[in-house]
């Protein structure tokens, strides 16, 4: 199949669609505590990773927990995160890692 | 793996499933088997759907996991399609998902050595490995395997030189999580179905890696 | 901070990293309950009844007391009719009647 050529009119994205964020970047998960269900564990929150997959777009799943079915997708990241970054202290290898999946609005590019 | 044919019609058996009769339902069971019939007589479940789940969650064992490492072991092209879409080749090799999980396959190498974990709840990779054993859904292991892996993978007998990374990955949504463990070495003339015979699901899960042959 | 916040801004079940107990590997075949019950959950988020991040919602909810002495299909099953009963699907009342009714059909039954 030829390769399509891109748009001369590119069409607007509907919210959503874009991830804010892409494989390479480096990001902070956020702090803050949500009441009631949440999915971001408290270890991870303030700790800094980056981005090596854009597994899905989903609905937030602090919605889901209370019943929400459909709505407004955004993007889960797979992050890595030094496992030094989450345990001062940590003797183990300098470079294990955790990894773990985080939704969109829990992420700030640093 | 005996393969059976399920598409033989269930719903035509109405018959309520009991426990065996002579031991006394607890409390517990007694709710179980009270909101399933409520829930079939108001119609929001139809009458062999929990029969026919049943037989589903049956046929997912460890064996279907070892299967698909066997086959990655074996065949690069699937193995790098098992890398980029755990899912999708999963599906092609037979192994339908029945929920909305997304499946991420983790190569094990002589650099990198992974494990899986869910601190907050049981997340598993059930459509290919089964329902997860108890200590996987228990505190220490869920507590401690993001914390100290190594000290976690010596409980285990696994010892991983300190060269090589660790790397646990925390089930927090949709994606689930399948370790590839290395193939041993002294296994070169093995049949698949040998190969499949080596894998077990503690080595998948990541706790173990799988002793060379001979 | 009070201690009584930490009650609520951590979940009960958010135990990544906390000291804990060398791990035992203890494993047992499910009860035929506990396997239909597992197929009850699958069963109610295909429909999106109860959807299972609802159920790990209801769980969590449940707090320590409850979390610490049901063992793991117990809280499921108590999740259900809880959720259940919020969504107006089902009510105590009925759930009650049917339990008695079920309880019952067991004791009624000949000594094998």
């Amino acid at each position: 199949m030829a390769n399509a050529s891109p748009l001369v009119n590119p069409v607007v994205k509907a919210m959503g669609e874009e991830p804010s964020f892409k494989i390479g970047d480096a990001v902070r998960i956020s702090v803050r505590y949500p009441v009631g269900h949440y999915r971001v564990p408290t270890y991870v929150r303030g700790k800094r990773g980056t981005v090596t997959a854009i597994p899905y777009a989903g609905i937030n799943n602090e919605d889901e927990g209370f019943g929400k079915n459909a709505g407004v997708k955004a993007y889960y990241y797979r992050l890595s995160i030094l496992l030094t970054e989450l345990w001062p202290g940590y003797t183990g290898g300098a470079s294990d890692r955790l990894e773990l999946e985080v939704f969109e609005t829990w992420l700030e590019k640093i | 793996m005996e393969e059976h044919d399920h598409s033989h019609d269930h719903d035509h058996d109405h018959s309520p499933i009991e426990s065996p009769g002579d031991v006394p339902p607890s409390y517990y069971e007694v709710m179980e088997t009270s909101l399933r019939e409520l829930l079939i007589e108001k119609q929001l479940i139809a009458p062999g759907e929990i029969r026919r789940q049943l037989e589903v969650l049956d046929s997912r064992t460890p064996a279907l996991g070892a299967k698909v490492v066997a086959r990655a072991w074996v065949d690069p092209e699937f193995r790098s399609r098992l890398l980029e879409d755990g899912r999708s080749a999963c599906e092609d090799f037979g192994i339908t998902f029945y929920d909305d999980t997304k499946l991420i396959v983790l190569e094990n190498t002589d650099k990198v050595h992974n494990l899986i974990v869910c601190t907050l709840c049981s997340c598993y990779p059930r459509p290919v490995l089964g329902l997860p054993p108890d200590w996987y859904k228990a505190k220490p292991y869920r507590a401690r395997a993001v914390k100290e892996p190594r000290a976690v993978l010596k409980e285990f007998g696994t010892q991983i030189p300190e060269d090589v990374e660790i790397r646990v990955s925390d089930s927090t949504s949709m994606v689930r999580y399948l370790v590839l463990p290395r193939r041993p070495e002294g296994t070169k003339d093995f049949t698949e179905e040998q190969l499949a015979g080596l894998v077990t699901r503690d080595a998948m899960i990541g706790v173990i890696t799988i002793e060379p042959v001979n | 901070m009070s201690s009584t916040e930490m009650l609520l801004k951590r979940l009960p079940n958010d135990i990544g990293g906390v000291p804990a107990d060398p791990i035992v590997q203890t494993d047992h075949p499910l009860l035929p309950w506990e396997k239909r019950c597992h197929a009850l959950a699958d069963v109610l988020d295909f429909h999106k009844i109860i959807n299972s991040e609802e159920k790990r919602r209801g769980v969590e909810a449940l707090g320590t007391e409850l979390i610490g002495k049901l063992t793991y299909y117990e809280r499921w099953a108590a999740v259900f009719a809880l959720i259940l009963f919020e969504k107006g699907i089902l009510h105590p009342e009925e759930l009650a009647r049917k339990m008695a009714e079920v309880q019952g059909r067991h004791q009624a039954e000949p000594a094998s």
